[in-house]
């Protein structure tokens, strides 16, 4: 008889444990608002076009540029720092790539140079910001001026073809499908949230960029080097969008100047939708994994649903809003089942 | 871990030996800022395994004598002995170095990262490639925590969800797994509940068992008067008095803090 007991108490534990686990992964909730607007799409779209393989394609492979971007924009802001000059870095190493490989260099070596020019960038944005102590906002306000001014001034505003035909391997990395299905630029997405997943979630590195964003005095106390944790975080939203400025300038074939325009607000959307908070030390790369979709499926869905793209900017400003509501909702609820008795 | 302590303790214990040993000396120690004389020649000791209150109204210049031992002032002048050796404490580092340790109220934690992530905070263990030893720090954060007489359950609970004592536990837990020799703690009763109060004071007892010496700086005489063995009072960058429990009452103490002069003896 007391064993019955005591495996249904123990029974109630693991239910309730289970229970506290899933209000826990705040990515999950993230990943049913993408479900339902999913299924609203398919439904609602003219002859269900948003799930023919042609849409998905689209979607998986076009809206994936952005949403690698998204990535790191949100590791960068749970580290407690912004990042709005996301679109112009991206669109100025997309100018220093086209150049550098129409001066003869080998296209490999071109993209590498691009991938350290963007790195450096962000970098430089660190430096500027934890050195002067200046907030990041400011830092890559400027930034996001300066970079697509300077992009502007040389290019003079034409856009200009990517001769890159010779290069099949290259090509084929960044847009190709693998089994005549998935497009390569979703692997790559895939790949850059698992590898910052494991970073994030798993490594020492990780742990720093939470406490520096959640309690940075109190990482500094313990000896964590919070100005060089930002920095790293910086330069790798550098690198990565100099990566999407290939990736991008290979599939469309050609150089514009207005490359990654008003991708900075929806990155931060897309983090913030995902569960991120803006103040820092809040938020998972499964949160924004599945917030940059939802950015990204809202706005191909209202394309298939042949709804004017104003309206995108509409829906955007609802969902984030009603999603960070519902999300400081469940945090309650999280904070009430977390306490535990001594 | 267990092996870990019990070296520390047979050093603890090598150390008894020499009857009262001295595991902090402070001497002399002068500090301005600017045109404030904020300390004005502070004589300063503690004992190994033992709980000192260091008691004195705001501005008294407790937090600047203790912040000078900890490395994040500079005295102007006087020196620092540690273990019977000369000190050179010129950073926070160095003083980690040496075996102190300062748990700040509200500052030492990031609130909304898991318990056993605050407690290895810059400190993880890494299994390869500097991939955390999640396993590890899940378990020695809790058995830490056991050791200080704090039963936690969930090492993923984000600290925001524990209670204000629970919080300081952590806190502790910490500097006691990283083998400090001497904790200071920073009004860590401040803002606390009277019960969690005593949670604290039960934690500092606990750091004593395990051969430490604790350092509890308050302006609450009442809470010192309950657990330390020794007090020192300063008043206006001086020491009032330096009197073992036993030497005196808690009326007597309160009467030395109001009057901000030490008793002609």
């Amino acid at each position: 008889m007391k064993e019955t007991e005591g495996s249904i108490s123990q029974n109630r534990e693991v239910r309730t444990r289970f229970f506290h686990s899933l209000i826990r992964m705040r990515a999950l909730n993230v990943f049913f608002i993408f479900l339902l607007l999913g299924i609203v799409f398919a439904i609602f779209s003219p002859g269900h076009r948003f799930i023919s393989k042609e849409s998905l394609e689209v979607f998986l492979a076009l809206g994936a540029e952005f949403n690698i971007v998204a990535l790191v924009v949100g590791m960068l802001m749970i580290s407690g720092e912004f990042d709005l000059s996301v679109g112009s870095i991206l669109v100025f190493c997309s100018f220093s790539f086209i150049k550098i490989f129409d001066a003869g260099v080998n296209i490999y070596l071109a993209a590498l140079i691009a991938l350290g020019i963007g790195a450096l960038i962000g970098w430089l944005h660190g430096f500027i910001t934890v050195k002067t102590g200046i907030p990041s906002f400011i830092t890559t306000l400027g930034a996001m001026l300066f970079w697509r001014g300077i992009t502007i001034f040389w290019s003079e505003g034409f856009s200009k073809p990517l001769e890159s035909e010779q290069f099949p391997v290259f090509n084929a990395m960044f847009t190709g499908t693998i089994a005549d299905i998935v497009p390569v630029q979703f692997i790559w997405f895939v790949g850059i949230a698992l590898i910052l997943g494991l970073l994030i979630h798993f490594h020492k590195f990780g742990n720093w960029v939470y406490s520096t964003g959640d309690n940075e005095q109190a990482a500094r106390a313990m000896g964590i080097n919070t100005d060089r944790v930002k920095m790293i975080c910086f330069s790798i939203v550098g690198l990565v969008c100099s990566f999407v400025a290939i990736m991008q300038i290979v599939r469309v074939g050609s150089f514009t100047s207005r490359a990654g325009d008003g991708w900075e607000l929806k990155a931060i959307a897309a983090s913030v939708v995902g569960g991120t908070a803006l103040s820092g030390g809040i938020g998972s790369i499964l949160g924004i994994f599945w917030g940059a979709l939802i950015i990204s499926i809202i706005e191909n869905g209202l394309v298939i649903m042949r709804i004017a793209y104003s309206w995108t900017y509409t829906v955007f400003g609802v969902v984030i809003v009603s999603s960070v509501i519902i999300s400081l909702f469940i945090e309650k609820k999280r904070m009430s089942i977390g306490a535990e008795s001594t | 871990m267990e092996n870990k302590r019990s070296d520390s303790e047979k050093a603890t214990t090598s150390h008894r030996k020499g009857s009262e040993s001295l595991l902090v000396r402070m001497v002399d120690i002068h500090k301005w800022f600017g045109k404030v004389y904020a300390l004005r020649g502070v004589n300063f000791k503690v004992r190994e395994g033992e709980i000192l209150g260091l008691v004195g109204d705001n501005g008294a210049g407790k937090s600047t004598l203790i912040k000078i031992l900890s490395g994040f002032h500079l005295a102007d002048k006087g020196e620092i002995y540690f273990e019977g050796k000369k000190a050179n404490i010129r950073t926070p580092k160095d003083a980690k170095r040496l075996g102190i340790e300062t748990v700040y109220q509200e500052q030492a934690l990031a609130p909304h990262v898991s318990i056993s992530r605050n407690v290895f905070m810059g400190r993880e263990p890494a299994r390869f490639l500097g991939f955390m030893n999640k396993k590890m720090m899940d378990k020695e954060s809790l058995d830490t925590l056991s050791n200080i007489g704090l039963q936690l359950k969930d090492p993923e609970a984000v600290v925001e969800t524990l209670s204000g004592g629970q919080r300081q536990g952590v806190a502790i837990a910490r500097v006691l797994y990283f083998k400090a020799k001497l904790v200071i703690l920073d009004e860590p009763t401040m803002a606390l509940s009277v019960k969690e109060s005593k949670q604290v004071m039960e934690f500092m007892k606990q750091l004593k068992d395990e051969g430490l010496s604790v350092v509890f700086i308050t302006h609450n005489l009442y809470h010192a008067y309950q657990i330390a063995e020794r007090f020192v009072i300063l008043a206006h960058g001086e020491k009032l008095a330096d009197v073992r429990r036993e030497d005196t009452s808690i009326d007597n103490l309160s009467q030395l803090i109001i009057s901000g002069r030490s008793e002609e003896k």
